[in-house]
């Protein structure tokens, strides 16, 4: 193991069983192997068992971040706690160099009928401080976590925020040098997530390696440099955290992309005066694409076959989301005349400089109209579907362009 | 604590074979001693705190089974036998001992069940959480010995002076608690029925071992009393404080050495297997 590194994974994988019968029965068996000094042969599969983490390799340097991100279920937790060594890996190897300290679950210790002092002590020599060491911070942990004279008070009668932001403060006072973070920023009021940010961003600079879960794509981008993402167990990315992120997006809006039944495209009726025929979407090289960065340019072709001419017509495409919501409509009607009735194939091309739409995946209906917007005569509803992804550096849902101007008076 | 590589792979205390592992448990238990205290705070508290008897309970629970056995014993329905002290006292001293056994094996076997929900998030010394439960039965033990105090005024008898040897007579007993308590912990933790099991078999275990009654010296419960090492646990040190002298000596020695025996084997099965119950609980 390398001087400055402070994690090594190595295709680690941990199997789960499904029935709670055979686990027992497992359980017991590699009990009795391992006390007579046989292997247990955990690299087999039993019946009802399944690789919940499948080979995940991945290297930390010391004082770095790794995110972590994946679905529900993806199995995030689960490498999580055997990073801290509660699980045992199936296959492979883990290597750890230095004290782990956890944020999962915070006040996981506490004893409902013990004071809130008594539980910051008992939670402390849990989390492998010393005697000494929580009587050196004490006063910081009080005063972290902020809950003032109920200190003297059993933790049962502690609001669900004040029970969290005490386990919290324990947690954080751990010293260690590899901290593993797993969503509790997201409970707590405002001041306290701030706060707890701001102790984060603190330990960071103390050198501190931080490992951290979480669904918000936003905090695993700032804190982060590089992150993994895993989907069912395997190993999908591991790099800079942006691009991390980017795929992930990717890959869940376009699943969810698959699940979703728009309704189907008409089919073409003779009786119609002009059909839709196929919409399009070809990004700034004219490629066709069906996923596009919020901000990018995005064109799109609009193929028809007019049965009749048509003086008047309107073309329209709009956006929605998948819960039907309409995020923009675009028509050609304001200010445009056809000199030349339209017969025939036509072809409509529509260019969208900077697709200003933020992360999601979106519905198109394509319009005909006659005269009037309401006046349909072909109409594909939600039919065809594009997926806008995460702008490059963006700190929220899209990236406006901008313009600075600061005068120093 | 910077320097220090953890490593995690399967069977990885197989590769470092049986012997290494005495002095890591030996290093476990040292670094583990605070937490230990604490874990123990934490589960006398969990017993006590919301009670206004407390630990008075420890009196009533044995002074209840005492009673019955004096009424039992007036009304002719069985005979406690010849014990050359009070009753009072020849019981209360045997339950306190008895109990010490008892109620350790109970807390020690259930430790990790009860913890069950710390030990999935929180990687910290198992054994610590193991001795401090068994340690439990400590209190009741002293509680108990407060009774026996009270006995020996009210009786006005002088308790042999061997009495201060008691802390020393206790040891193997709660070294066998604690090694079984090691084994029966990992196994309840895995499949529950084994703390039904215990505690079923305690009642029963109590009945056969001649804590409340003088040692029969005839029939099937003679013959089980002399291969019960309990039975040489509970009796020695009872005899030690009433008279002052030990007669079944040798007993109590091989049962002192079996005691020994258990506790170390089942620690090295705990060390052994400790990593594999946290998915399980």
């Amino acid at each position: 193991m390398d001087d400055d590194v402070a994690i090594t994974v190595d295709h680690v994988s941990k199997k789960y069983c499904k029935s709670l019968k055979r686990s027992m029965l497992y359980g017991i068996k590699d009990l009795g192997r391992n006390t007579l000094g046989l292997s247990s042969f955990s690299q087999n599969l039993r019946k009802d068992e399944f690789w919940a983490v499948n080979d995940v390799s991945f290297e930390v340097k010391k004082g770095g971040t790794l995110g972590i991100i994946g679905p529900n279920g993806s199995g995030k937790s689960t490498i999580l706690k055997m990073l801290n060594g509660i699980f045992w890996p199936d296959k492979g190897k883990i290597s750890i160099k230095g004290k782990v300290g956890s944020l999962i679950e915070v006040g996981a210790g506490f004893h409902p009928l013990l004071t809130g002092r008594e539980n910051i002590y008992i939670n402390a020599a849990i989390l492998g401080m010393t005697k000494k060491q929580v009587n050196e911070k004490f006063g910081s942990i009080l005063e972290f976590a902020g809950i003032g004279d109920f200190i003297d008070t059993p933790v049962k009668f502690y609001s669900s925020g004040m029970f969290v932001r005490l386990g919290f403060a324990v947690a954080v006072h751990s010293d260690s040098d590899i901290l593993l973070v797993d969503e509790v920023l997201a409970v707590g009021d405002r001041d306290f997530q701030i706060k707890c940010y701001q102790k984060m961003h603190e330990i960071k600079k103390q050198g501190t390696t931080i490992i951290l879960v979480s669904h918000n794509e936003y905090t695993i981008c700032e804190q982060t440099e590089k992150c993994l993402y895993i989907n069912n167990g395997k190993m999908k990315f591991f790099g800079p955290s942006e691009e991390a992120i980017n795929l992930y997006i990717k890959e869940m809006l376009e699943n969810k992309m698959r699940d979703f039944t728009g309704e189907e495209i008409g089919k073409l009726q003779p009786q119609k005066k002009a059909e839709i025929v196929s919409l399009k979407f070809f990004d700034q090289n004219w490629d066709e694409i069906s996923f596009i960065e919020s901000g990018q340019e995005l064109n799109i072709i609009l193929e028809c076959i007019m049965r009749e001419a048509l003086h008047n017509p309107i073309f329209g495409i709009n956006f929605y989301d998948n819960s039907g919501f309409m995020y923009c409509a675009n028509s050609d009607y304001e200010n445009v005349t056809f000199e030349e009735p339209l017969v025939g194939k036509v072809r409509v091309k529509v260019s969208i400089p900077h697709l200003y739409l933020p992360t999601n995946n979106y519905l198109c209906s394509a319009i005909i109209a006659e005269e009037d917007v309401d006046n349909l005569i072909d109409w594909h509803n939600m039919a065809y579907k594009l997926v806008v992804g995460r702008a490059k550096k963006a700190r929220g849902a899209i990236k406006l362009p901008t313009k600075w101007e600061i005068d120093n008076q | 604590m910077a320097g220090i590589i953890s490593t995690y792979e399967p069977d990885n205390s197989l590769k470092k074979g049986y012997f290494s592992i005495f002095p890591e448990i030996c290093k476990e238990i040292k670094k583990n001693k605070w937490l230990i205290y604490q874990l123990f705070k934490r589960e006398f508290s969990a017993t006590y705190k919301q009670s206004f008897m407390g630990v008075l309970w420890a009196f009533i629970i044995p002074l209840v089974s005492i009673c019955v056995f004096i009424v039992l014993n007036q009304s002719g329905i069985l005979s406690i036998g010849d014990i050359r002290a009070p009753y009072p006292l020849y019981a209360v001293l045997g339950m306190a001992f008895w109990q010490l056994f008892s109620r350790g094996l109970v807390a020690s076997s259930n430790s990790l069940v009860n913890a069950g929900s710390m030990i999935v998030k929180i990687n910290f010394s198992k054994k610590s959480l193991v001795i401090a439960s068994t340690g439990q039965s400590i209190i009741p033990f002293l509680v108990q010995f407060v009774l026996v105090v009270i006995l020996f005024v009210y009786y006005r008898i002088t308790p042999s002076i061997a009495i201060v040897l008691i802390p020393l007579m206790i040891i193997p007993m709660m070294l066998l608690t604690l090694g079984l308590g090691f084994i029966l912990s990992l196994l309840n933790g895995i499949v529950r029925d084994i703390g039904n099991i215990l505690s079923i078999l305690m009642t029963f275990l109590m009945f056969l071992t001649p804590v409340l009654y003088a040692k029969p010296k005839t029939g099937i419960l003679a013959t089980a009393t002399i291969y019960n090492p309990v039975h040489y646990l509970v009796s020695a040190p009872r005899e030690l404080v009433l008279m002052g002298t030990i007669s079944e000596w040798e007993g109590f020695l091989l049962s002192t050495i079996l005691s020994i025996a258990i506790f170390v084997v089942c620690l090295v099965i705990f060390h052994l297997t400790e990593t594999r119950v946290a998915e399980r609980i």
